[in-house]
């Protein structure tokens, strides 16, 4: 694994998220494209190397959001560490896995986050945010083979498999 | 007998200790005070923000080209010139009936009161904004002044004469701006029509929540909404927003109220900071 082309990637997706969204959002839903990156981590790469990945991408994502540092990295080390320990009975290697496993942990990863802000700052509307819940998701979720496609090739999977060996 | 010393290397070798570790750090990270964690932030990403801001003014750009393509043909851009205008004037217009219900409360009720309370003079510093919020739970802005240019932390941020929010975290040359949609956000209000006091809260959507409106208080969908000067956090009159629907659940004390925010944050292009 080359880590100078994670941090690169993670470099991009934060600019393009930081950025860009408004060029892409449809209506209230927001791709997270952080997500599909710690779920092509977890696929692939040994637990090690997993967690730290996970966690770099969590901090890049507080840096350029408002509120507490580290939330992010928590949840997105816990997200990554259970689809490693699941990946097992997966066929990793299926665009199907892929836009589920997205779709489902995003889901998870949101609800976890929701509860969190709700607990602090007592404001959320609970139909509001599950419909922005499913939403955002679902969207994560299907620009996630696309993402995949890229993260293959600017970090072969084949590499990162023969790694795992 | 041989024993072995622990080695670093084999220790931090271990998944486990890296999973420690780097919880750790997001556990200190996560209870450091906001003021910490906010200047931490601020700090890191300052190698980055000359990025963002080239990625924005090019996509400002491209979004600029297609948008005279489109006036082409539709002659677009006068209309939006136009009701941006409106809008402007429109905000105007309700400053200037705040100020009028105001003074004539204070004509009839306290006599003594001759002078109009106001903050001294501010002063205005525009902004680019250069960066939105990554968290789909969160609403914040990042603008391209900061501590250099004057800026301090809870200088308001207005567009169009319409309250954007206000400086959550200040940086030598940028700035984060926390929304009145963020869930954190809280801003004490007035309702133009019934001179109702209310709290204006963010929930992360493209709305806004009015909390302790009364359930007696006779709202109409379309009245406005505007900053108080309670708790002399805000200047008063700033228009908020507009009342879209209202709902009383059961024997709720308070009502449900919907409020529509003046500005639309994915349409402006800048700002201006008043800094007191």
């Amino acid at each position: 694994m080359r880590w100078i082309t994670f941090f690169c990637i993670l470099f991009c997706i934060s600019l393009f998220q930081s950025t860009l969204m408004n060029w892409i959002n449809i209506g209230i839903a927001v791709p997270d494209f952080y997500f599909p990156l710690v779920v092509f981590y977890s696929f692939f790469i040994d637990v090690k190397r997993n967690v730290i990945t996970s966690w770099f991408t969590g901090i890049s994502k507080d840096f350029f959001s408002e509120g507490v540092l580290g939330i992010n990295s928590i949840f997105f080390v816990a997200v990554g560490f259970f689809i490693w320990s699941i990946r097992g009975m997966l066929f990793r290697g299926h665009l199907l896995t892929k836009i589920l496993v997205t779709f489902v942990f995003s889901i998870v990863y949101n609800i976890f986050y929701a509860l969190h802000t709700a607990i602090t700052y007592r404001s959320l509307n609970i139909s509001s945010t599950i419909w922005m819940i499913f939403i955002c998701s679902l969207y994560t979720a299907a620009v996630a083979p696309f993402l995949f496609f890229i993260f293959d090739k600017l970090q072969p999977t084949r590499n990162l498999y023969f790694m795992e060996k | 007998m041989r024993t072995s010393k622990p080695n670093i290397n084999e220790l931090l070798s271990h998944p486990l200790t890296i999973a420690t570790l780097v919880l750790t750090i997001s556990l200190i990270l996560l209870f450091l005070p906001l003021k910490v964690s906010n200047g931490i932030k601020m700090a890191c990403v300052v190698p980055v923000r000359p990025f963002q801001w080239a990625t924005f003014v090019c996509s400002k750009t491209a979004s600029g080209f297609f948008h005279r393509i489109a006036s082409v043909w539709k002659e677009n851009e006068t209309k939006t010139l136009l009701e941006n205008e409106i809008a402007e004037l429109k905000n105007k217009i309700i400053e200037l009936q705040d100020t009028n219900y105001r003074l004539q409360d204070k004509l009839i009720s306290v006599s003594e009161f001759k002078k109009e309370q106001k903050k001294p003079k501010a002063k205005i510093i525009p902004a680019d904004i250069i960066g939105y919020d990554t968290s789909i739970f969160r609403r914040s802005i990042t603008i391209n002044i900061g501590t250099k240019h004057g800026v301090k932390n809870n200088n308001i941020v207005v567009t169009d004469n319409a309250l954007v929010g206000l400086i959550a975290a200040a940086g030598r040359r940028t700035s984060l701006v926390q929304l009145i949609t963020d869930p954190a956000s809280r801003i004490p209000g007035r309702i133009l029509q019934t001179r109702d006091q209310v709290i204006v809260e963010g929930n992360a959507s493209p709305f806004c929540q009015l909390k302790y409106v009364p359930r007696w208080a006779e709202l109409k969908k379309g009245d406005n909404v505007i900053t108080s000067n309670i708790g002399s956090f805000y200047l008063s009159s700033f228009p908020v927003g507009t009342v879209v629907e209202s709902e009383i659940k059961g024997g709720a004390l308070f009502q449900n109220v919907k409020v529509l925010p003046a500005v639309n944050i994915t349409k402006i292009e800048n700002v201006l900071v008043i800094k007191e």
